[in-house]
């Protein structure tokens, strides 16, 4: 159905549209703490009591709509929205959010917004916050004075969904033309806030209680003393509170694979289930924990306040290596995930920093590396103390920034700055307690959606590995043990196993064989499906009546002479390996989406590989030269 | 001989921690200058700096519309400021 009037959420960064946007639609539009957090546009119906049907749409921050702006920026994404509506005479309502603690600062956009010539309301929300500090907003004489309709609210106030959906309607029914003059902000924002009995002590006592963290978390020494420690911490939590319930999703699946072969004997279609689905599918799935709590610990990062004050410890740092403070964000955010992060980069005003930012984004460590790193851990340091394994986990982590770091460098080196260099100016908000509800929401939407993408895409891959490495191909099959079973002796001669024999020149100076191989070869579309290729071959390997753990599989796994295949050495070749190459396609199509070019993902893919490949190499040889 | 002076701090990057002064202009482009004041470092704006960043790094300031903002010290070097400094309100 064609909606009545399509609203859009207008406002600076950090003023409270998203929250409001949810409030109102139900939706799930992310709500951040930092500007940067609404990258795309997002946008929902809602219905007004007496019908009309509303497009409201959750426009990024915004400081301004006059004047110049990049076209590639966040800012510039929202202005070209509003343009766009303007050609093509959309039925435009103006919703301003005005964060109405900061109401001077908003009401040189509300001034902007007037004279955009189409009904404008401004929505002054967080008045739950301004009645905190001890002040209560005046909307019938701030209404009175900007000639628009003004609504002090905030996003938890009750009934606020009925409420902002009609007065949308009504505003667009009335269709009122803002008038244009110019007013003295400062004074009408004096004029407009009503202080309450004790004002003056709420004030300070919300100010000090973030000057007092301030004091701490952005001290020259304690700050980044904390800031690490927090990184480290988080990092090695993903590691030791995950592990054991990996464990416990690794022995359901076991139990499962038993059952099935009790049931379907030892046919193929038992060892597709077991071999293809479990061992493929079913292995990833075991790292659902550390995704969540990675996205957990993100959320928090973002919803107190301090991924502003982590911009501000790191952004002399990160300008050392040609980015910036404002390339942090993009950065934390690609442990989670590259794709989003790079999309995120529109916050970098710089050019030259932004293209740097999303050149080196791949090589933080996404939770897509977690169940290698996490499978080569357990299986070939499973001997070294928790807080070995922990640190090592850690540094894998680490590994990933200085990478990043030092790519940079040397990207800068090649390339070249375009236009002029843009200074960084970032808010800091206040510090605010996240809400449980909120974090509980995103912990749970980052699970649904790793259990959907192990349910589709890499399932449906780990069957075709599957089925490429049952399919007896052209291959040789004289390298099977001897004595191996049937299916052992046709898996050597599949056309995957060729394919990964093909690549033993190139791979046998960094330790990978055949079988590793095929894993580095299904995993080049996304890494998580090298732990499911391994699950497919080492589960073929292992024959019907071995339900031994991959990691049990991988320690025994015997080249054709009996040897042990793999050990320590290769186990941090193959880290090296996944810290480095950018084994995602979908993080490709977002540098091409982005850079608008195919030349720059092909770098990316060119570069990572070839870094992945040469730093395999030097470990291998220099682990095995030391002995490991 | 004159009378020995404190020098004038001039622009936003001399302002010392716990010090404010009145913005009174920007020397940058108009472009850039019309994105700090949508920002809330314009003319007329009070800042206070809360603290500097070691090596050159950012400037935590607030501005008397109350927010607080992280600033690039170069950029602060083109922000002059009135005489008049004083002590943080
Ligand atoms: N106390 C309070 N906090 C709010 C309110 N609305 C938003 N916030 C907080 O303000 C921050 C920014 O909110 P967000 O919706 O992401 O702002 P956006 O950048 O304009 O989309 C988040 O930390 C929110 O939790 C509100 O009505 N009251
Ligand atoms: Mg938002």
């Amino acid at each position: 159905m064609t909606p009545s009037c399509v609203v859009a959420l207008v406002g600076r960064p950090n003023a409270g549209k998203s929250s409001l946007f949810n409030a109102v639609t139900g939706g799930h539009a992310k709500v951040g703490n930092f500007p940067g957090v609404t990258v795309e546009l997002l946008d929902a119906q809602v219905r007004a009591l007496s019908g009309e049907l509303i497009e409201l749409v959750d426009l990024p921050g915004v400081y301004s709509i006059e004047g110049e702006a990049d076209p590639e920026s966040d800012e510039g994404h929202a202005r070209q929205f509003l343009d766009r509506a303007r050609d093509e005479h959309k039925p435009l309502v103006i919703a301003q959010v005005l964060d109405s603690t900061q109401l001077e600062l908003g009401l040189g956009l509300t001034l902007e917004l007037r004279r955009r010539g189409v009904p404008v309301i401004v929505l002054a929300t967080q008045h739950d916050a301004l009645v905190k500090q001890g002040f209560e907003l005046d909307a019938a004489a701030l209404q009175e004075a900007l000639g628009v309709d003004v609504l002090a609210t905030s996003a938890r106030a009750p009934g606020i969904k009925e409420k902002v959906s009609q007065l949308l309607a009504d505003v667009w029914r009335q269709q009122r033309k803002p008038p244009h003059g110019t007013i003295d902000v400062r004074k009408l924002a004096r004029q407009v806030l009503l202080p309450k009995e004790n004002a003056a002590q709420s004030f300070a006592r919300v100010r000090r209680r973030t000057e007092r963290l301030d004091a701490v978390l952005l001290h020259p020494l304690l700050g980044p003393l904390v800031f690490l420690g927090l990184m480290t911490a988080l990092f090695a939590a993903v590691f030791m509170i995950a592990e054991p319930v990996t464990a416990l999703i690794d022995l359901a699946n076991q139990a499962l694979g038993t059952r099935i072969e009790g049931v379907l004997g030892t046919g193929w279609l038992s060892s597709l289930l077991v071999d293809g689905v479990l061992g493929g599918a079913g292995t990833v799935l075991a790292f659902l924990p550390q995704i969540v709590i990675l996205t957990i610990a993100m959320e928090l990062i973002d919803a107190s306040g301090y991924l502003a004050r982590g911009t501000y410890l790191v952004d002399r740092a990160l300008r050392f290596a040609g980015l910036g403070g404002r390339s942090f964000v993009p950065l934390l955010t690609a442990h989670a995930c590259a794709v989003p992060a790079i999309t995120s980069a529109r916050i970098i005003r710089d050019p030259g920093q932004r293209l740097r930012t999303i050149l080196v984004l791949p090589l933080m460590t996404c939770s897509a590396r977690i169940p290698t790193y996490g499978l080569l851990i357990t299986t070939f340091f499973s001997d070294r103390s928790a807080w070995f394994k922990g640190a090592m986990f850690v540094g894998l982590y680490f590994a990933g920034i200085l990478a990043g770091l030092v790519a940079s460098l040397v990207l800068g080196q090649t390339v070249k700055q375009t236009g002029q260099r843009r200074p960084l100016v970032l808010e800091m908000p206040p510090y605010r307690r996240p809400h449980a509800r909120v974090v509980a929401r995103v912990a749970w939407r980052a699970g649904t959606r790793f259990v959907k993408d192990v349910g589709s895409v890499i399932l449906i891959a780990a069957i075709v590995l599957w089925a490429l490495l049952t399919v007896p191909g052209p291959g040789d099959s004289h390298s099977a043990p001897p004595g191996a079973s049937p299916r052992v002796v046709a898996m050597h001669g599949s056309l995957a196993a060729s394919a990964g024999r093909l690549l033993e020149p190139l791979s046998k100076p960094a330790g990978f064989d055949w079988r590793l191989n095929v894993g580095l070869i299904g995993s080049f579309g996304a890494r998580e499906l090298m732990v499911g290729t391994m699950g497919v071959i080492f589960g073929i390997e292992g024959g019907e009546d071995d339900t031994a753990p991959l990691s049990a599989r991988l320690r025994e796994a015997k080249t054709a002479t009996g040897a042990p295949a793999y050990g320590p050495a290769t186990a941090l070749a193959l880290m090296a390996f996944f810290v480095l190459a950018c084994q995602c396609m979908s993080t490709l199509a977002a540098v091409r989406r982005e850079t608008r070019s195919l030349r720059w993902p092909l770098f990316v893919l060119a570069y990572t590989y070839a870094a992945a490949w040469v730093v395999a190499v030097v470990v291998f040889q220099a682990a095995t030269a030391f002995g490991l | 001989m004159g009378v020995r002076r404190t020098p004038a701090v001039t622009s936003l990057d001399l302002l010392a921690p716990q010090r404010s002064a009145l913005i009174t202009g920007l020397r940058m482009s108009e472009r850039e200058a019309a994105w700090l004041r949508a920002i809330g470092l314009g003319e007329g704006v009070e800042v206070t700096v809360l603290r500097r960043a070691p090596l050159g790094g950012l400037l935590h300031v607030r501005v008397s519309g109350g927010a607080e903002l992280a600033v690039d010290r170069e950029l602060a070097r083109n922000v002059e400021l009135g005489p008049g400094e004083k002590e943080r309100p």
